[in-house]
């Protein structure tokens, strides 16, 4: 999996190095650097640092592994997203769908409506970090179940 | 020769007893044909080009429990062909398993004992020293078994998914090119003898969970049970779910996967140039594996296309036992 670590670093020799072989030590291939010196805040120097980990275990492990040398991680962000279309029939409540979609961590990138309202049928495109996907497919199930309502997701290719 | 009892004188064995007048099977000789009325024996062969349509309306025939014919005394081979029964899986589970224990060959395209028992009935074969085939089951004439028992050894199959029942997907397909409804597709269907007059089992996903238990057991060794399959039907699709999917240059599929060990049938969207997206009646079966990764089959999925999977099973049978004398 891809992510782009956020990290504050202290502006002093070696801190960087600390870091990678954290990163390394679990696994990480370093794709990217970008050292934002520029937007130096209270003495840290944000550093965005985009890593290929074999698994979100191993990015867990070097999340701990960067912090215990204190350096803190202020953002982990998956860099690889799906997007995909869904649909939903039946009877829809668009809010605690939509709702459900950005609580699990989806972004709804395209919505559409057709038929009648007790025969709905809504389109949505969505964009989820791969990891949370599984989530939310899950959640939109329960959700369109107890709505009475049959969700449709893609295939897979 | 093998001595043969067709059990069961429906659409298949019929269509079965027609593809043998034109090309009979070396090697095999039928000596029984029975429904659940009673049955026709003969121990030299029963001549195939004078039977009768009705079974009972032939001279020689006998009522009385066919399944009495199963011993090794009148049979080596038992093709059992009655009618599937989900629930308890009988007659056929009792004729399969008296069969094999008799010591008898066993080739079926009844899903009810296959869905219900399959293992055990693996086991039993290998204990009575027995073959049992049941390609017929899943994918009608798709040679989904036996290409993996012949073509796929030593390579594993890691997931399975496919349109694995013919009424729905001609439905859908009717839904997707006429904009029909549900309800005018499927009285369209059984118009055609698509559908049977009770379409239950197929539209509610029912049939294409049987077959994705049978490929679940059968081929990744799992030992699951009908209820172990979260199912969803196609009679909640609209024209308009239909449209919607068209737009993004997709259909809606009913789809039976088993992935990670979960087995579930349901509508999915899919894009029309996916290698699982066919339509009429036509079948897919899609599978991954370590080695060769995927692979894709396409064919009709019932009617005539499975005595082609019943022939080559006893061809099987028939090779397997040359082979061992």
């Amino acid at each position: 999996m891809r992510v782009r670590l956020t990290l504050g670093l202290v502006d002093r020799p070696g801190t960087l190095l600390n870091v990678l072989e954290q990163i390394a030590i679990h696994g990480g291939n370093i794709i990217s650097i970008i050292h934002n010196r520029d937007r130096i805040t209270a003495g840290y120097v944000p550093v965005s640092i985009n890593v290929e980990f074999p698994s979100i275990e191993q990015l867990e492990k070097a999340k701990i592994g960067i912090e215990s040398i204190g350096v803190p991680v202020m953002e982990a962000e998956t860099l690889e997203k799906k997007i995909e279309t869904l649909l939903l029939i039946g009877s829809i409540d668009i809010d605690s769908t939509t709702e459900a979609i950005q609580m699990e961590g989806g972004k709804v990138v395209g919505l559409s409506l057709t038929g009648s309202p007790s025969s709905a049928c809504l389109k949505l495109i969505v964009e989820t970090p791969l990891e949370k996907r599984q989530r939310l497919i899950k959640s939109l199930e329960t959700l369109a179940e107890s709505q009475g309502s049959l969700l449709i997701r893609e295939e897979e290719s | 020769m093998i001595k043969a009892l067709i059990l069961g004188y429906g659409f298949l064995g019929k269509s079965l007893i027609k593809r043998l007048i034109i090309e009979p099977v070396p090697g095999l000789l039928i000596v029984g044909i029975a429904n659940s009325k009673g049955y026709i024996y003969s121990s030299e062969g029963i001549k195939l080009k004078d039977l009768k349509d009705k079974l009972e309306e032939n001279k020689e025939f006998e009522t009385g429990r066919a399944s009495d014919l199963i011993s090794k005394d009148y049979v080596d081979l038992l093709i059992e062909l009655t009618p599937t029964n989900i629930i308890t899986g009988e007659p056929g589970l009792s004729h399969v398993k008296k069969a094999i224990t008799q010591g008898i060959d066993v080739v079926t395209a009844n899903k009810g004992p296959v869905v219900l028992a399959l293992n055990e009935l693996k086991k039993m074969a290998d204990e009575n020293g027995v073959i049992f085939r049941y390609e017929g089951t899943v994918g009608g004439g798709i040679p989904i078994f036996s290409l993996i028992d012949k073509c796929l050894r030593g390579d594993k199959v890691i997931s399975i998914r496919g349109i694995l029942n013919g009424t729905t997907n001609y439905i859908l397909t009717r839904m997707h090119f006429e904009g029909l409804t549900f309800e005018l597709a499927l009285r369209e269907a059984m118009m055609l003898g698509i559908a049977e007059r009770n379409p239950t089992l197929d539209v509610e996903g029912i049939d294409t969970a049987i077959k994705i238990v049978i490929l679940a057991n059968s081929i990744i060794g799992l030992n699951k049970k009908l209820s172990d399959v979260k199912i969803r039907g196609i009679t909640k699709i609209t024209p308009e779910a239909i449209s919607a999917a068209k737009e993004n240059g997709m259909t809606i599929k009913l789809i039976g996967s088993i992935e990670d060990g979960e087995l579930s049938v349901e509508p999915r969207l899919i894009r029309l140039n996916h290698p699982l997206c066919v339509h009429g009646t036509l079948n897919a079966i899609n599978i991954r594996t370590s080695i060769l990764k995927n692979l894709t089959l396409i064919g009709e999925g019932a009617g005539e296309s499975t005595i082609a999977s019943i022939i080559n099973d006893i061809y099987d049978v028939i090779t397997h036992k040359s082979a061992s004398i």
